[in-house]
């Protein structure tokens, strides 16, 4: 079923960012980069980091931070510590 | 404990815009509480309101603020904060404050890195939570 798991990984995911971002969920694909193509800015990239330890209950060291560039970025970087 | 000159020593905000006057408690990289003793000689209670004194809800923020900012500077003492701003805040005022209430700020960590942090916070007055939210802030 791991690809069940990814897909609700991916929903959350998503609407984790398009509540921080501020925007429609349905703007954030896999792939648009949060910077260059949704408009968000570095402290913005940390809120989401931190969204994410606190939903999985999980610890993201700090220089995996320039890592989360994408939805895709944040759905590996979270399997990385599930 | 941490009295009002070691607060100075840690932010940088000065009269009129120092909202706390002591620490209680710092874990660094956990939490902090402080407080601020709210009193009708602070000049911005001639105009808020003239027959109604409240303690203005953004300068409940800034306190909030301010005791994130000495919990950041506490638990990343090799970081050269000269700056720090807020760049997100979102806290929702549930009861008003008063000249004579201690406002008692409690902020909790959730993420800090050497660039800033995101912090859930309360007030509190009394045993009473009259604001609580979460914040971001940005050092430079």
């Amino acid at each position: 079923m791991p690809q069940v798991d990814d897909l609700i990984l991916e929903k959350e995911l998503r609407e984790i960012i398009a509540k921080i971002i501020e925007i429609a969920p349905d703007r954030i694909t896999l792939e648009a980069t949060f910077v260059n193509d949704l408009g968000m800015d570095s402290m913005m990239a940390l809120e989401i980091l931190a969204a994410m330890e606190k939903k999985y209950k999980i610890q993201v060291p700090e220089e995996k931070l320039g890592r989360l560039r994408t939805l895709k970025d944040a759905i590996n970087l979270a399997k990385e510590y599930l | 404990m941490m009295n009002i000159e070691e607060i100075k020593s840690l932010i940088p905000q000065r009269h009129p815009f120092l909202m706390l006057d002591r620490v209680l408690e710092i874990k660094p990289g956990e939490s902090i509480r402080a407080y601020k003793n709210v009193s009708i000689n602070e000049d911005y209670f001639r105009g808020h309101f003239p027959d109604a004194p409240i303690f203005p809800g953004a300068l409940t923020a800034e306190a909030m603020a301010q005791a994130a900012c000495i919990l950041f500077k506490k638990s990343m003492p090799d970081v050269n904060v000269t700056t720090p701003y807020i760049t997100n805040m979102k806290i929702r005022f549930l009861k008003p404050v008063v000249p004579g209430d201690q406002l008692e700020v409690i902020v909790k960590s959730v993420k800090m890195v050497r660039t800033g942090g995101v912090f859930e916070t309360e007030a509190h007055v009394r045993e009473s939570v009259i604001a609580k939210g979460e914040m971001t802030f940005a050092c430079k």
